[in-house]
């Protein structure tokens, strides 16, 4: 499904450059629960960036379903971040003002998803993560930590993408809310039979991931 | 929930800023919508002033200045040749004389008064009186001497081949009492008198009085609502210029053109015509001089409006570039899930546009408040600050000096100043539709100007920044 190969991401700047991603390989197959993990500063999330088309790499290919999203049009890009991506990013990266439910509309509005449909589907999405009720019209700011990861969950379902690319989702988050998290997204996983991709740097979650990839100062460790 | 909700529900984020931003805006709108009706009160004011005193041209000797002298009267072959200039219809002739003691029986209507005890030599009633000194008041050197002159005005007397202009009647719009108009292009010993001199010397329809020692017959009298208009005789211009022996002679004259589209050129061919025997302007020319200070507001009302257009969109520009750095994180999380530049920029223009529609709308109430109170003041100010600098200094009463900056002549065209320089100050500007509409146009200009910029920076924003922890 995913096939990233010699990967490379130099950042330029005039006190000199610093290599974050350094010639990556890998591949993840379709409907596979990975991670990527390493510490700080090891280039998870230049990874995943790169990944999702929100940046572009130095050097190298990714390749979505014998597709190479490297060197495509903005315009283009834009597209695949609509229809083939969805993100989870670690502080969540809600919409303030808008309430739970517009949240997860929002992207299915930029694929040009029927208005109609737009809230059945915002509602069901929802409710699989557990948000229902009064909790739909909540905007952020009044929903816990661990409801707005949900409703973060729950927007990147949005548009049924291949690819889910979650950074450090459980790293805002207590364990217990943290463990929940986690297994919501391996049962989309495993029920929307979506390609998920995690980065973090928790060895536990990682544990429990069908397969991990280690990163150290850019450089794809042999696991 | 789309880009147009999004966008007006996000100007709303913030309730103290966006009122505190629709308030200036306001004020900035309000300003702009004033100026406008200021600027369009101004200009029909002057194409009012303009139309209103007509497409005549002025023919004066060269040099002339009334009963004071100077110049050499016109003749009719000059004027002839007046007649022929291209677009003219028709001229006008005058010539005006005094009667004195020695050429007339009538006696003057109006009183020297102390004004005129100034110009006591200029009398010719008898012979001139040398000032009488009082030395019993003052002392001498003391240079407190009471000066007391005996002097009684003159007759004016005019003859006319047209009895339609208002120049025949000292400036002023006449209306026959009694007894009948006189055939101006007859050479017959007939006039109309004035009021006041035919109260003064017990004249009516019938009457008869002399004058060059000739015996005229009062045809009518005639009212012009004015002390010194109804002084005077008015008699046909042959007639005149026979019995004061000035055969031919003409001190002013009057061509109508055939529209004010044509008196720049047919002035110039007057001018062209006459050389320099003649002082030639326009009616143009004293409505242009007239309406000088409003042309100098419609100037201020301009900048005024540029000024605030551009305080508008400054404010918009630096309101929307501070909101886009604010939500740059959103902005990246927005184009992370699928949100192209073009709708996100969308919506920030819709809020924007929200704002400045929000502060049109207050602004009306502003501009619809202010717009006559500015006008005013700026007109008043002007024509206030102009007069003062045109009637600073020249001679009282000296026929075509009234101007101070440029001799333009004759009793029609004072007349013309002075109804232009009335209807100057009954100025008042009202917002219209059309008003309201370009008002409308320049906020949305302002909104669309005030959004480029923070345009730009949203289509510079990476969404790997959203990617990257605060």
């Amino acid at each position: 499904m995913l096939q990233v190969n010699n990967l490379s991401k130099v950042f330029r700047s005039e006190g000199g450059s610093v290599t974050a991603v350094d010639d990556i390989s890998f591949s993840v197959d379709d409907g596979e629960f990975a991670s990527i993990v390493g510490t700080s500063g090891s280039g998870k999330s230049t990874l995943l960036a790169l990944l999702g088309a929100l940046d572009s790499p130095t050097n190298g290919d990714i390749i979505i379903d014998d597709r190479t999203i490297t060197g495509l049009r903005d315009r283009q890009l834009v597209d695949y971040r609509r229809k083939t991506i969805g993100f989870v990013f670690q502080n969540y990266n809600l919409v303030p003002n808008l309430s739970a439910v517009e949240n997860v509309m929002l992207p299915m509005e930029y694929a040009h998803v029927p208005a109609s449909e737009r809230r059945k589907r915002a509602k069901k999405l929802l409710e699989q993560v557990g948000i229902t009720d009064e909790k739909l019209q909540r905007k952020p700011g009044r929903l816990s930590g661990g409801e707005q990861q949900r409703v973060s969950i729950a927007r990147a379902l949005a548009n049924k993408p291949k690819l889910i690319l979650a950074d450090e989702p459980t790293g805002n988050l207590d364990s217990e809310n943290g463990t929940m998290i986690f297994d919501l997204l391996h049962k989309l996983a495993r029920s929307e039979h979506t390609t998920i991709l995690v980065v973090t740097h928790d060895l536990d979650i990682a544990g429990r991931t069908d397969r991990t990839f280690k990163l150290k100062d850019g450089k794809l460790q042999k696991k | 929930m789309n880009l147009f909700s999004r966008g007006i529900r996000n100007a709303f984020r913030n309730v103290i800023r966006t009122s505190s931003i629709i308030i200036i805006l306001a004020l900035s709108i309000g300003l702009s919508i004033a100026m406008l009706a200021a600027k369009q009160a101004v200009q029909d004011k002057i194409a009012t002033v303009k139309q209103s005193v007509g497409n005549t041209v002025n023919i004066s000797p060269a040099g002339f200045r009334g009963f004071e002298g100077g110049g050499t009267a016109l003749t009719s072959d000059q004027l002839a040749k007046v007649s022929k200039v291209s677009h003219v219809i028709s001229v006008t002739q005058m010539l005006s004389d005094r009667l004195d003691s020695n050429t007339t029986n009538l006696q003057s209507a109006i009183e020297a008064g102390q004004l005129g005890q100034r110009f006591g030599p200029g009398s010719s009633d008898t012979q001139p009186q040398l000032p009488t000194t009082d030395s019993s008041s003052s002392s001498p050197g003391t240079g407190t001497n009471t000066i007391t002159r005996s002097f009684t005005p003159p007759v004016t007397i005019t003859g006319t081949n047209n009895l339609s202009t208002t120049a025949a009647f000292n400036g002023n719009s006449a209306k026959i009492t009694s007894g009948a108009t006189i055939n101006a292009s007859s050479d017959e010993n007939v006039a109309l008198v004035g009021k006041a001199l035919a109260e003064k010397n017990n004249l009516s329809v019938g009457s008869t009085f002399t004058a060059y020692n000739t015996t005229i017959t009062v045809k009518g009298i005639y009212d012009t609502g004015t002390t010194f208009g109804n002084g005077g005789v008015v008699v046909p211009l042959a007639t005149l210029q026979r019995l004061s022996s000035q055969s031919g002679a003409v001190t002013s004259a009057t061509a109508t053109i055939d529209s004010l589209d044509n008196l720049a050129t047919a002035t110039t061919a007057i001018k062209s015509a006459l050389g320099s025997d003649a002082d030639v302007s326009n009616s143009q020319d004293v409505a242009s001089q007239t309406v000088e200070p409003l042309e100098s507001v419609k100037k201020i009302s301009v900048f005024s409006l540029v000024g605030a257009v551009a305080a508008g969109a400054v404010i918009i520009l630096l309101t929307m570039m501070m909101i886009v750095r604010e939500r740059k994180r959103e902005i990246g999380v927005m184009k992370a899930i699928g949100a192209s530049n073009a709708k996100i920029m969308g919506q920030f223009i819709v809020e924007a546009l929200t704002l400045t529609i929000l502060g049109l709308l207050v602004g009306t109430l502003v501009g619809i408040a202010a717009a006559s109170p500015i006008t005013k003041t700026l007109v008043t100010n002007s024509t206030t600050s102009s007069q003062s600098q045109q009637f600073g200094g020249g001679p009282m009463g000296a026929p075509g000096s009234n101007a101070g900056s440029r001799p333009v002549g004759g009793p029609a065209f004072r007349s013309i100043q002075q109804t232009s320089r009335q209807t100057l100050q009954n100025i008042s500007a009202s917002v219209g539709g059309s008003t309201l509409a370009l008002g409308a146009g320049l906020a949305m200009l302002i909104a669309i100007l005030g959004s480029a910029v923070p345009a730009y920076i949203i289509s510079t924003i990476k969404p790997a920044e959203a990617m990257r922890s605060e």
